[in-house]
């Protein structure tokens, strides 16, 4: 008894926390009409939280808020708490949530809209590391025209964690003995190609 | 048959026997591929969309271009350059806003793209080209004793707008080419679930804690192999699957062998040609028995 009373009692904190971090009525509706704008979110309020996305996500575990949330949280113009989020980072982009959405719902396409405007905004994930993920890959494919692996492994470990090192270190040995880890860096030849192609399309601002 | 081959970074690094067992098969089957000279990065899904979108989609939008040159479809061993590929594809083709702007930071490298080439995957080639009474008509040695899990993973069969060649949630396509090999297909959940893709190099857990899932999952139904489509599911079932074992205290060993590495076998071509000996979980004890001392 007295347990379900604390119970009770943490649950209307937690939701009065909830209600004081809502914003206001002009907030919700600007980033409702900022997510409606991106790839995945044109529909954003056909939702019915059904929870069918929260269910089927197979990354559900490890994010702070599941999928359902997160567009419930969007309704509420949470910006801050949904940019901030794991789960925008978390998601695999498996496509298993709009496979199943009754109502054709992108939330894929979505989580990699948001995880753009999050980068563009300085914020990271609790590992700080997924966007410095996707400026590295960027770099990579920019300075070479496609992907060298070890290079990405390289920047993106964390030099000071010596057991994430020791452990990468193995998994090259792996590969290194069958003749797969692509010591030299690829090198596409028409390579000025690529930086005409990123001089144009940063002009147009994305 | 004549095609646009798209091989994609991994084929090139960390999968180099998918390649080979491709090149392999389609020598048996008289497939031409011809690589697109000179190919770019696709920017893998959204590593690259996620932070310059616009760029993202010029890069495959180049690919494109190169592959519309020599007047065939492109096709793709790595299901997530077929996705990246086919999206863009999509875009360029709905939203000619978005055309115009590739258009012309294509134009800025002096090329262009129309926007007739179709992108597909190998195993839809064989598929729906080759079909599979040709396939079996080149089987050598049955596979009778392979019980084989297909795992088709995300990319494969999803999102089913872009990619609608088999059901996006319980394919069958791989479990029918297995059987045409002679070996016995296995029904497991985890087929169509993810395997951690990326995650493996931003959130390792959260990666291995996926591939124990449908890796003990196809154990459980009787699996003695597993069979995959993409590089980068192969890599995280095959490369990463002692980091699994380890992490779990599990003992797993379950070979993972790209589907081309088990068509070549059926068709009698040498493990060694075929890439087996680069496979990271040695698919040694599953060899039919003669090429077992091969290996």
């Amino acid at each position: 008894m007295q347990h379900d009373m604390q119970h009770e009692k943490d649950n209307h904190s937690e939701r009065m926390k909830l209600v004081a971090s809502l914003t206001s009525k002009r907030a919700r509706q600007d980033f409702v009409k900022e997510v409606m704008k991106m790839p995945g979110g044109e529909n954003i309020l056909d939702c019915i939280q059904c929870g069918l996305c929260a269910g089927s996500c197979p990354t559900r575990f490890a994010m702070d808020y599941s999928p359902m949330q997160i567009i419930k949280m969007v309704h509420l113009g949470m910006r801050e708490k949904v940019l901030s989020s794991s789960t925008i980072w978390i998601c695999s982009t498996c496509y298993i949530c709009y496979t199943r959405c009754p109502r054709a719902i992108n939330f894929t396409t979505l989580m990699m809209s948001l995880r753009n405007l999050a980068i563009e905004e300085n914020f990271v994930d609790k590992n700080g590391i997924k966007p410095k993920f996707h400026r590295s890959f960027f770099e990579i494919v920019n300075k070479y025209g496609r992907l060298h692996e070890p290079e990405l492994f390289t920047r993106i470990l964390k030099k000071s964690d010596l057991k994430s090192l020791f452990h990468n270190a193995a998994l090259g040995w792996r590969l290194w003995r069958r003749g797969k880890l692509q010591i030299r860096a690829p090198k596409i030849e028409q390579n000025n190609d690529l930086f005409s192609i990123l001089e144009r399309t940063s002009k147009e601002g994305s | 048959m004549k095609y646009a081959f798209y091989p994609g970074c991994a084929v090139h690094s960390s999968s180099k026997e998918y390649g080979d067992s491709c090149k392999a098969i389609s020598k048996v089957l008289g497939i031409e591929l011809v690589e697109i000279p000179d190919w770019n990065c696709c920017g893998a899904i959204d590593a690259i969309y996620s932070y310059k979108p616009l760029f993202s989609l010029a890069l495959d939008a180049r690919n494109l271009s190169l592959a519309e040159r020599m007047g065939t479809d492109i096709i793709t061993l790595c299901s997530a350059c077929y996705y990246t590929l086919s999206r863009t594809n999509k875009l360029l083709r709905e939203d000619s806003g978005l055309k115009n702007k590739v258009e012309e930071a294509l134009g800025s490298a002096g090329l262009n793209y129309k926007g007739g080439v179709k992108v597909r995957h190998f195993l839809e080639v064989l598929l729906s080209d080759m079909g599979l009474e040709k396939i079996g008509e080149k089987v050598k040695i049955p596979l009778t004793a392979m019980n084989v899990a297909s795992y088709y993973g995300c990319f494969l069969v999803r999102p089913p707008d872009l990619t609608n060649f088999d059901d996006p949630e319980h394919p069958t396509s791989l479990d029918e080419l297995v059987e045409t090999l002679g070996a016995s297909k296995v029904e497991y959940y985890g087929k169509t679930r993810c395997c951690g893709a990326s995650l493996g190099i931003t959130d390792e857990e959260v990666m291995l804690e996926l591939s124990k899932k449908i890796l003990l999952n196809a154990k459980d139904a009787g699996a003695n192999c597993m069979i995959t489509a993409c590089p980068l599911c192969h890599f995280n079932l095959d490369a990463k699957q002692k980091d699994v074992e380890s992490k779990f205290d599990l003992k797993i060993d379950l070979p993972i062998l790209h589907f081309t590495q088990l068509i070549g076998l059926a068709f009698g071509i040498e493990p060694k040609e075929l890439g087996l000996h680069k496979n990271c979980v040695s698919p040694k004890k599953i060899l039919p028995q003669y090429v077992r001392s091969v290996a």
